[in-house]
């Protein structure tokens, strides 16, 4: 009798610590930034400590941000910031525990298309009426609406990349294929570049598509295909043509043209680059940010270019995701950390913080500024253009797309990159998927 | 022999519960501080509707999550691939370790050069080896299908084939493995009395029926602790498939733990994500329990 | 001793060779790779050997990283995570093994349920609850975390190497009239020696590779470890630096290589045989 009553109140404790202890962390997050250091509000006098995770782990890139942060430092001796260095690798999964355990840095570097859970679960401060009134007309509204979450503005945008079709000119030039000088490239001409460049056994373009949901996503913007309608929980999904146009060419290429290297399609994009450095692919498609990497890693006399950006029936257009840096709403210095946010943003520390990660800037007169620095460089040129064609994809304020793109979305591409599936299928796989995710 | 305890004549059994609870004590402090507060605070969000937003309020709502995980057909696909990854894992590095343990408890030349590398591997981050195998899987430039080309057989696409790729990240899983049942079995072997291994020599025992007579019998409580141990963390773990494959090729390496994962954090129901960790505690007991049962048995009428 | 037939040697010695082979190729590559140069991993030509070694991946992962920093704050919470698992759990494995009833039954529930449960989930009370005690982003945290996390599989493991012991032996010992210490220390540990050493050398395995746990509880780079500091490496959608990896790698292996070294001779040592017989 006795033992059971014990054990009984030992589970009450228990179940009782824990759901204080859950509380506690949801709620307590305002007061208790206590490592913030001179947290304590009141007089003028008082130095305000700001703590900034930096994700930037380049050596050129972590230079770049450490400088940024020195000279802000010496400039502004009421305002400190200290740099903590995380990395981007299980960076998402620390950041679920240091917003619910309320431990999270006062500014917080992250990439829009992670960071909007957090602004949609309440964690991000309103920058609507922060940010300096230049950089917002310096920076497109196509960017501006990836950092839109519920009508506020929650993070200042800083680099983005596109998707670019990279080219051996050695190849291309043996094929007798002039390289296109166009704005743009259609579909139809990538597709005629690869047939060209194809010869006996060995394709014409690899193109690493093993995570392909987020390129489809991206380049689907070009056939108009968004895939959802609505934001947050109400949400329908829609995959019609302009969303199947992009894995529909891509499998024509693969699987009809036979000019497109299948094994390429389950690999990642820096696990193609060895074949198309070696020859044996003429293009690849690439993130925009290899330009900086092909220098070194390719063997000497490597001869390449990019070409025009592809260009959709509709637009040229690809999903805008970039770097963001936020501020916790429960920090207690909000205001600071915009303003040195507005520092950080300035047109040239966002070209060097750009050039440094070889990203395009979100401000045009940052790309400006760095086309002139880059005037020399391989590359650059194309893609600081693919910067005036970047916009907001309808993921981004989408709740349960992550779940559908890891559970739902990869797999039915993969299998129809496969070709174990055909169109039809993959149709109705991503919506019965999306119903399912959603029941 | 074994009712209870080394039965010293006048030693009471209130005195021997009174000894028992202090040889545990030291353990018990942290465990429920560390560990049995978390699971019990995590059993019960199983029956929450709780999330990961900024001041979330959960609500009881009793088995609701569980209703609605019983029609959930993604959960259920995965719930089977790793079902089919774990026993593989757990029997496949059982068999390989049993071997190179036999091996090692011999007196061949090269042992204590293996038994040096047999240790390597276990003492890799999980992403190292990730990514190592990943090099050695690659279909264009690994050193496994250069072997194999070599050779005149065509190249394989380990990790993207439908196909293979499941048995691929099996074998990474039982060569990280290996090492460490190795060595636990080592140590059981070492444990086996000399005497009976040479008395069932002298009784004319060829080494296969000493093995199975002598050496396999004293070994069962280590075998069962580390097989079912092992079978618990294979279903467990996703950090070496996550890095491999990320549950790819078309969902055939998602493992039930990587879908809970993607439910909590990605999706942030932590609520729902913990009632799916409810009834893979569950399964997972029930399956653990009958292999358990039968392999106390067999020990007791081995006995 | 006995005859056996004459073909059982060279099979060993075939399977020998095979295990190595299975076990060591891997790292061979791996450690080729730590000397091969960026462009050289880009390429499609597959030697085992780099065609021109350079060393600039060792000079970059040092340089680049804290990895001597991180390898340290790694020894220290592995070796404190070994030594106090194996203190904490030898005596209650004991009990667990040797007193049958209630305890044993409620003792092994909660080692399987608590391995069962998915870790992920234990995340976020178990960050609370550090909190509160202000033990987040402190070494003495993630060690006394580890010591729980490890503890069920090492009092498993033992109890499971006890239950091995003959129960006989012990009794003879107290027959003799030597008390129960005494039998414990005398009989009984030198039979477990070889199980303790297998389970340290697991404990500390599993407090030098775990990642999850530090990542989130750890907040100082200063006090990051290894892991958190090789997964620096890669870098955002996960793209991997390889050559530095590698190197990192290689370099992170030797703590623990000389740990092992240095345990797996009492592992198996001829030293165990005369205890059995003495």
């Amino acid at each position: 009798m006795k033992k059971r009553f014990v054990l009984a109140a030992a589970m009450a404790a228990t179940a009782a610590l824990a759901l204080t202890a859950c509380q506690q962390g949801s709620a307590s997050g305002g007061g208790d930034n206590d490592n913030d250091g001179g947290g304590e509000s009141g007089g003028g006098e008082e130095v305000v400590t700001l703590e900034f995770q930096s994700l930037s782990d380049q050596p050129l890139a972590m230079e770049a941000v450490q400088g940024i942060v020195d000279s802000w430092n010496a400039d502004n001796p009421d305002i400190q910031v200290e740099l903590v260095q995380a990395g981007w690798d299980g960076i998402y999964d620390k950041l679920i525990t240091q917003f619910n355990g309320g431990t999270a840095p006062d500014i917080i570097h992250y990439e829009a298309g992670s960071i909007a859970p957090f602004a949609v679960d309440g964690y991000l401060a309103d920058l609507t009426d922060l940010i300096n009134p230049d950089f917002a007309s310096d920076v497109s509204e196509g960017i501006w609406e990836s950092v839109t979450v519920n009508d506020q503005i929650i993070a200042y945008p800083t680099t983005l990349q596109s998707y670019m079709v990279f080219a051996n000119t050695d190849l291309l030039e043996a094929a007798g294929v002039e390289v296109p000088t166009g704005a743009t490239m259609t579909w139809d001409e990538l597709r005629e570049i690869a047939q060209a460049t194809t010869t006996d056994g060995q394709y014409g373009l690899g193109w690493g598509l093993s995570s392909p949901t987020a390129t489809f996503m991206s380049l689907g913007l070009g056939f108009d295909g968004g895939y959802f309608e609505g934001s947050g929980s109400d949400v329908t999904i829609d995959v019609g043509e302009g969303e199947l146009a992009v894995p529909e060419a891509i499998h024509q290429m693969a699987y009809e043209d036979l000019s497109l290297d299948p094994v390429s399609l389950t690999q990642s994009g820096s696990e193609v680059l060895p074949s198309w450095y070696a020859g044996e692919t003429a293009l690849t498609v690439q993130g925009s940010f290899r330009v900086a990497s092909i220098g070194t890693d390719a063997p000497e006399g490597f001869n390449w270019t990019v070409l025009p950006p592809l260009e959709g029936s509709v637009s040229a257009d690809q999903a805008a995701n970039p770097q963001t840096y936020s501020v916790n709403i429960d920090s207690e210095h909000v205001e600071e950390s915009a303003q040195f946010l507005d520092f950080f943003t300035s047109t040239e520390n966002l070209a060097a913080l750009a050039y440094a990660d070889a990203l395009v800037p979100a401000s045009a007169s940052a790309r400006d500024a760095l086309a002139e620095q880059t005037a020399d460089e391989n590359g650059w040129a194309a893609v600081l253009a693919s910067g005036d064609s970047l916009v907001a994809p309808p993921f981004l304020t989408v709740d349960a797309y992550t779940q559908w793109k890891d559970t739902v979305a990869t797999p039915a591409f993969q299998r129809f990159l496969a070709d174990e599936i055909d169109s039809a299928q993959l149709q109705a796989d991503l919506t019965d998927g999306w119903e399912q995710v959603n029941r | 022999m074994s009712a209870t305890v080394v039965s010293r004549p006048g030693v009471s059994s209130r005195a021997q519960r009174r000894e028992a609870i202090a040889l545990v004590v030291p353990a018990m402090a942290p465990i429920i501080v560390f560990s049995v507060i978390p699971l019990m605070a995590g059993v019960y969000l199983g029956f929450t509707d709780a999330t990961l937003r900024r001041n979330d309020v959960a609500d009881f709502i009793g088995l609701d999550n569980f209703v609605r995980l019983m029609g959930d057909r993604f959960f259920w696909e995965s719930f089977r691939i790793g079902l089919v990854w774990a026993v593989a894992c757990s029997v496949l590095t059982l068999l390989c370790a049993m071997g190179l343990a036999l091996l090692l408890n011999t007196d061949l030349r090269l042992k204590s050069l293996t038994r040096v590398l047999a240790l390597i591997p276990w003492a890799m981050p999980p992403v190292v080896v990730a990514i190592m195998w990943r090099m050695i899987y690659s279909p264009t430039a690994g050193p496994l299908n250069a072997a194999l080309e070599a050779v005149g057989l065509p190249a394989v696409n380990w990790l993207g084939d439908f196909s293979t790729a499941l048995p691929a990240v099996i074998v990474v899983a039982v060569w990280s493995g290996m090492p460490q049942t190795t060595v636990l079995l080592l140590a059981g072997m070492q444990q086996v009395p000399t005497e009976q291994l040479e008395a069932a020599a002298v009784d004319g025992a060829n080494a296969a029926r000493r093995f199975w007579h002598v050496t396999l019998p004293a070994l069962r409580p280590v075998v069962l602790a580390s097989t079912a141990l092992d079978f618990i963390w294979s279903f467990n773990s996703f950090g070496l498939v996550y890095v491999m494959t990320e549950g790819g090729p078309g969902g055939r390496t998602m493992l039930p733990m990587l879908f809970t994962y993607l439910e909590a954090f990605k999706n942030r129901n932590i609520g729902y994500a913990s009632a799916m960790g409810d009834v893979l505690v569950i399964a997972v007991l029930l399956v653990l329990s009958v292999y358990l049962i039968q392999q106390f048995r067999k020990g007791k009428a081995e006995r | 001793m006995n005859q056996r037939a004459w073909f059982v040697r060279p099979l060993q010695y075939l399977a020998l060779v095979g295990y190595l082979f299975f076990l060591g190729f891997p790292l061979l590559w791996l450690v080729s790779a730590s000397f091969k140069s960026s462009r050289e991993l880009y390429s499609l030509n597959v030697t085992l050997l780099p065609v021109e070694w350079t060393f600039t991946n060792f000079a970059d992962a040092l340089e680049r990283q804290n990895l001597i920093g991180s390898a340290s704050n790694s020894f220290v919470v592995a070796i404190t995570t070994m030594v106090l698992t194996v203190l904490v759990s030898m005596p209650a494995a004991y009990a667990l093994a040797r007193f049958k009833g209630r305890l044993r039954a409620v003792g092994t529930g909660w080692i399987l349920l608590s391995q069962v449960f998915p870790t992920i989930l234990l995340i976020l009370p178990l960050f609370l609850i550090l909190r509160t005690l202000q033990l987040n982003d402190t070494l003495f945290g993630l060690i006394l975390v580890y010591v729980t996390f490890t503890m069920p599989f090492s009092l498993w493991m033992l109890q499971g190497y006890v239950s091995a012991i003959p129960r006989d032996l012990e009794e003879a010992g107290s027959m003799d009239g030597a008390n129960r210490i005494t039998v414990l220390r005398v009989i009984v540990f030198p039979l477990l020696l070889p199980g303790i050493i297998a389970t340290a050398m697991f404990t500390f395995v599993a407090a030098w590779n775990e990642f999850f746990l530090a990542l989130v509880l750890i907040q100082s780079p200063e006090l990051s470890t290894l892991p958190l500091t090789l997964r620096n490496f890669i870098g955002v959608a996960g793209a991997v630096d390889l050559g530095p990896l590698a190197a990192g790698s290689v370099l992170a292996t030797i703590p623990s290589l000389v740990v092992f070294a240095i345990l797996q001779k009492k592992l198996t040592g001829g030293l165990l045989a005369g205890a059995v017989k003495g």
